[in-house]
């Protein structure tokens, strides 16, 4: 993914306002009953995206939950956010433009493939926050249509924080988007790891609880089943989260960092991981990891952090 | 100390000490040490608690060394794996031995290096004439680990007990779920990597490429070295026996290469390589305490007791192992340079030296990388390798891999051991020897010292 | 001091029970009188009977003592103890008055009372033999006392002393082995001679604390009598190391720090088990004052059946080691200056004992080690002795037969009960001591006047 975020928003989108951040389960719900409804009226969705960026002012952290979600990822309890953290806070901003009635895509079924996020300074908890967010880049998949859902969050009116989550539609295909053909399965030899993870069956609605997204894909073998799911599947940022947990006390405020996930880890899972920090006269500038399954020995993600 | 029966009090008073900044730094010296056996895991110990080997322990030093009743400078000891209710454990001990109820106390933890950290601070205050005697110690039992309740439980029960109203009180328990009633054991893996001791020891012996054979060597010389020193007495005035238990219950003296040879291995399975760490060159989990008596040398004349060894000085280093820059336990490979570069040693200059095993591939690990150029060019700053251990100064009768690893408890074995062998030296031989110890700790860490004969 | 417990004599200290008892005619042992530090030493006047000059100058010794003296018994009057002073009667009619002043007072001895004969030696251990009329009456006395000892009741006991050639009846042996046989420390001490001979003249200084400041080890000290041995000399003020071996070495701890002593764990028939002694005492005390071999173990089986293996640990354990320890204390210039051995032999090594060839071998031959070491330790100014208990209730006799057990305790000793640890303690401890002074050589039954050979 090398779509790097500009600052600031695109003349050409309408600003919508929202009075409020949207409650995440609401939004699901209208979500499905809007697909309901359009499998019964055979209505078809719009073929672009929605030229709009959602806007919510004044938002407060909740600082119990930023608690709890510190201990899950297994980081220390500070006063600034992670910058992981920022992303479950912009996620109902994300989710209000991925529900809309215009957003050509189903939303059941979205998969994350990347994050990418930079940070350009320290948050602190009681800052009051301007999160947007908005789409773009629609294009095509082997395996399906993708597009990226770009996040920022504003503080003193200045963007301490940007972030593009790039997601495919699975098996839905448009007109017009060069679909490309499948690339070949890269050979992955695990290299010696420096850390495992056993993550526990409920790892995936442990996190739902902290990050406010409740997709069922995540919260248990049988909502995820009724999705096409074997098992229900440990969330993405949660292992983003995790690595960055383990990174923070190092990389300070000021970075960027990505992840590509590539393929899904099914709970419960053993996982292996490498992390590896580069140096530059004696002072931290990245760190990069994998990840992969301990007995499967197959790639589950890898993304690297670096210094701003 | 009971020297005199007609009165309780010493022989001669101590000299009045001057004040502290015209003080002139003394010596600290080892007068004796007192272990129970090592008993394994769920065996002899199961059901003593660390406070009571602790107790034990202290009360055979006691019995060594006449000090019924003695009020001591002070003592410290510690565990790794401790119950909350032990917040005061080494006081609890003192309090039920029979050394003076009077004598202070302080608990420590250091990892598995705690229980040589209890002697080097301790030695440091002889030293500076804070106080005049002490006892080190340290104490772990894997049987009477503390469990912990889970994560879900433990949140319902501190909510439970900040409710105010029933119906507060029935909505923190509605939040329980039966899975928050499984308990949960301590693990001794590191909480940063989420690999154990063992994973991460396999990941450096397969770094340094040690062998099979070359662990399973140094885990049968171990057991040999040990079961040696127990035929010739040596143990007889170290250890006083616990529970039945007479000697380490670790011990094999009957192994051989062949059936150590014979063990699956149990750490590094999933790394890809040859996974090489079997049963036979690890530690098991162990149970057990020890104790060390240290006093000024005008405390060990007045109190008729021996002097076996000074405690000439320690180093401790600590290395960034958390994304693999370094394996888990080599911080001695660090610590023992800076240790020796200080008091201008080589490696050559000691004539025992004790290297926990914490696994066969720890030791190994040191010894090689003190061996290797470039991890001493690179790692180290040094223009020529660190140098050779000589085997036959090493681990002379035996370490952890025969008699045990109960944490906190291996350093006082081997500061003990090696005074004792350093006591026997110089009188069969007249001369004073030197003695290192270095210990490797979780968490990345390690702790070296020197001690000579007096 | 724990010992077995003998529950028919706790049955009896109930009234109800000890009078059916008497109904029955079963025995009806008495709660022996033993020594409590701060009793007096007779529980009532001391008769002095005699017609010659030693029974006055024994008199006022006695007065000097602070003892209550009476030269004629008066009527009706309790008395505590009488010492019979014989040692003037030339041929058997001398007996006679002497004899029957005795008997006239008897009935007066109060409970816990004490006779004690002093007399000659038919054959002294040097020199002529007495004229064929004085011999008879001579060991007349013995006859005469071991008889009225078993004539006495209610924990009454009667023992005598001889002179021998050139000790008069107020030398301070003599003064010494009487004071022993009067107190309550001989309680289970009955029809037994003391000889005392020519010794160095010291006295105790302080009598209740006959061993003060002397360095003493104990051997076999973990339990029982070894254990009450170390306790009565703690008592007596000597400065205890207690060894036993490293396997009891949690008992030997207990033992150390309950009665204030240093514990030293050593198996005793290592050849380097003196030195290791010597090391200890002098280490902690500057020298070795007193011994006691205690040790000793018990491998029974009948003669047809007995191995080699347990014929060879029992003679090793309860004999050799003594032997090659006593004769590295005696080439070592750690030894004190009046060192005194105490040695325990048994009524086994005197009578024999069905299944016990082995251990009377050692114990007969503890005896005669004893008598053959004597002039060695007179040499040095100090003395070697032997102790030989009969039945005493410990851990090692509470695994008898009951009905073997029964009648050993009730049927053979006069005293109608087994002894107490603390009894052959006691024993042992004024061996050990300057009060003593002249007793060198011999073998001291504490069995209650045991049949067993009598």
């Amino acid at each position: 993914m090398n779509a790097h975020p500009e600052a600031g928003p695109a003349s050409r989108r309408e600003e919508v306002r929202l009075p409020e951040l949207p409650s995440v389960s609401r939004l699901l719900v209208h979500a499905a009953t809007t697909a309901a409804r359009e499998r019964l009226s055979g209505t078809s969705r719009p073929a672009a995206l929605p030229a709009v960026r959602h806007t919510v002012d004044s938002v407060r952290v909740e600082l119990e939950r930023l608690t709890r979600f510190q201990h899950l990822v297994g980081g220390t309890v500070r006063d600034s956010l992670p910058s992981a953290f920022l992303h479950t806070v912009t996620f109902p901003v994300a989710m209000s433009v991925l529900t809309r009635a215009d957003f050509p895509l189903p939303l059941p079924g979205l998969v994350q493939l990347a994050n990418h996020v930079r940070q350009y300074r320290a948050v602190h908890f009681a800052e009051p926050l301007t999160l947007s967010a908005w789409v773009e880049n629609l294009r095509g998949h082997y395996a399906g249509t993708r597009l990226d859902v770009r996040t920022e969050v504003l503080a003193d009116g200045e963007a301490v924080w940007q972030g593009t989550s790039e997601y495919l539609a699975k098996g839905v295909f448009r007109p017009g988007l060069d679909t490309g053909a499948r690339p070949a399965r890269e050979d992955f030899t695990p290299p010696a790891p420096t850390a495992r993870w056993r993550l526990g069956v409920d790892a995936g609605r442990e996190y739902a609880m902290v990050s406010g997204d409740f997709n069922p894909i995540h919260l248990s073998t049988v909502s995820a089943r009724l999705l096409g799911m074997k098992r229900s599947i440990a969330h993405g940022m949660y292992l983003a989260s995790r690595v960055l947990a383990g990174i923070e006390a190092v990389a300070g405020d000021e970075h960027e960092w990505n992840i590509r996930f590539a393929a899904p880890v099914y709970l419960p899972a053993a996982l292996a991981l490498r992390i590896e920090d580069e140096s530059r006269n004696e002072h931290w500038v990245a760190s990069s990891f994998t990840a992969w399954g301990e007995h499967s020995r197959r790639l589950h993600f890898s993304g690297s952090v670096r210094t701003l | 100390m009971t020297a005199t029966p007609e009165s309780p009090t010493p022989k001669s008073a101590p000299q009045p000490a001057p004040a502290a900044e015209t003080r002139p730094v003394r010596s600290a010296v080892v007068i004796g040490g007192n272990r129970i056996p090592f008993a394994r895991a769920h065996g002899a110990y199961a059901g003593a608690s660390n406070q009571d080997m602790l107790t034990a322990a202290l009360d055979g030093l006691v019995a060594r060394f006449g000090l019924q009743d003695e009020r001591i400078g002070e003592v410290a000891a510690g565990a790794v794996l401790k119950h909350s209710r032990d917040f005061n454990l080494t006081r609890e001990a003192v309090l039920g031995s029979a050394l003076s109820p009077e004598t202070p106390v302080y608990d420590l933890q250091q990892a598995c290096a705690t229980g040589l950290e209890t002697v080097i601070g301790l030695a440091n205050k002889i030293k500076l004439g804070q106080i005049d005697s002490a006892i080190a110690g340290g104490v772990d039992s894997t049987s009477d680990a503390p469990i912990a309740v889970s994560e879900g439980l433990r949140s319902v029960l501190l909510e439970l007990g900040r409710a105010r109203s029933p119906k507060q009180k029935l909505a923190a328990l509605a939040r329980l779920r039966p899975k928050d009633l499984a308990p949960e054991a301590p693990s001794t893996a590191e909480p940063r990597t989420g690999l154990s001791m063992g994973e991460h020891q396999a990941l450096t012996t397969a770094a340094w490429k040690i062998t099979r054979e070359a662990q399973d060597e140094l885990a049968l010389a171990s057991h040999a070295n040990l079961a040696a020193a127990y035929g010739r007495g040596f143990f007889d005035d170290l250890i006083t026996p616990y529970r039945g238990l007479v000697k380490d219950g670790n011990l094999r003296p009957d192994t051989s290469l062949e059936k150590l040879a014979k063990l699956q291995p149990v750490f590094g399975k999933t790394l890809g390589e040859e996974a090489t760490m079997t049963a036979g060159n690890s530690t098991p989990l162990t149970d057990g305490a020890s104790a060390v008596l240290l006093g000024s040398e005008d405390f060990a004349r007045r109190n008729d007791l021996p002097m076996l060894a000074r405690v000439v000085d320690a180093e401790a280093a600590a290395v960034d192992f958390v994304h693999g820059k370094e394996g888990l336990l080599m911080a001695p490979a660090y610590a023992v340079p800076r240790l020796l570069e200080r008091n201008g040693l080589r490696l050559s200059d000691f004539d025992f030296v004790e290297i926990h095993e914490a696994f066969a591939g720890t030791v190994l690990c040191h010894l090689a990388a003190w061996e290797s150029e470039e991890f001493c060019r690179n790692k180290l700053g040094l223009d020529s390798p660190l140098g050779s251990v000589d085997r036959a100064r090493l681990n002379v009768t035996g370490s952890s891999l025969a008699a045990g690893h109960p944490f906190a408890a291996t350093g006082g074995r081997i500061v003990a051991t090696v005074a004792k062998l350093l006591h026997e030296q110089a009188a069969a031989e007249g001369r004073r020897g030197r003695g290192l110890v270095s210990v490797c700790a979780a968490g990345g860490q390690g702790v070296a010292a020197i001690l000579e004969a007096c | 001091m724990a010992a077995a417990q003998d529950s028919y004599l706790k049955l009896l200290s109930n009234p109800l029970a000890r009078e059916l008892a008497g109904r029955l005619k079963l025995p009806r042992p008495a709660v022996l009188r033993r020594y409590r530090p701060g009793d007096p030493l007779l529980p009532g006047p001391v008769l002095v009977l005699g017609a010659g000059d030693s029974a006055g100058t024994l008199a006022s010794a006695l007065l000097d003592w602070g003892l209550d003296v009476r030269r004629h018994a008066t009527p009706g009057e309790r008395i505590g103890g009488i010492v019979a002073v014989l040692d003037d009667v030339a041929e058997p009619g001398d007996l006679a008055a002497p004899a029957l002043a005795l008997g006239a007072c008897l009935r007066q001895l109060a409970p816990g009372g004490r006779i004690v004969t002093v007399s000659r030696p038919a054959a002294a251990s040097a020199g002529a033999a007495a004229a064929p009329a004085a011999a008879a009456a001579r060991q007349g006395v013995d006859g005469l006392l071991r008889s009225v000892a078993r004539e006495l009741r209610a924990g009454a006991t009667g023992n005598g002393i001889l002179l021998d050639d050139g000790v008069d009846a107020t030398a301070p042996g003599v003064l010494g082995a009487l004071r022993f046989l009067l107190s309550g420390r001989s309680a289970y001490v009955d029809g037994q001679f003391l000889l005392v001979g020519p010794g160095t003249g010291t006295v105790p200084a302080d009598p209740d604390r006959p061993v003060a400041g002397r360095a003493a080890v104990v051997t076999g000290a973990a339990r029982g009598i070894g254990a009450a041995i170390a306790e009565v000399l703690r008592r007596d003020g000597a400065l205890v190391t207690v060894v036993d071996v490293p396997a009891a070495g949690e008992q030997l701890a207990a033992v150390a720090n309950r009665i204030g002593a240093t514990a030293l764990q050593l198996d005793i028939t290592r050849p380097e088990a003196g030195a290791r002694i010597l090391e200890h005492a002098a280490g902690r005390h500057g020298r070795l004052d007193i011994v006691v071999h205690n040790a000793g173990i018990t491998r029974d089986k009948l003669l047809a059946n007995m191995d080699a293996d347990r014929w060879n640990a029992v003679l090793e354990v309860n004999l050799a080691a003594q032997l090659r320890m006593n004769e590295a204390f005696l080439a070592s210039d750690l030894l004190g200056p009046a060192p005194r051995i105490v040695c325990l032999a048994s009524t086994s090594g005197i009578a024999g004992n069905r299944g016990q060839t082995n251990y009377a071998a050692s114990k007969a031959g503890v005896i005669g080690m004893v008598r053959a070491s004597a002039p060695v330790l007179a040499g040095r100014g100090g003395a070697i002795n032997a102790v030989a208990p009969g039945f005493i209730e410990t851990d090692m006799t509470a695994r008898m037969p009951p009905a073997a057990r029964e009648a050993a305790r009730r049927l053979l000793p006069s005293l109608q009960q087994g002894g107490l640890p603390v009894d052959v303690a006691e024993a042992v401890a004024f061996l050990a001591s300057d009060a003593a002074d002249g007793i060198n050589g011999q073998t001291l039954r504490v069995c209650g006047q045991s049949l067993v050979g009598a």
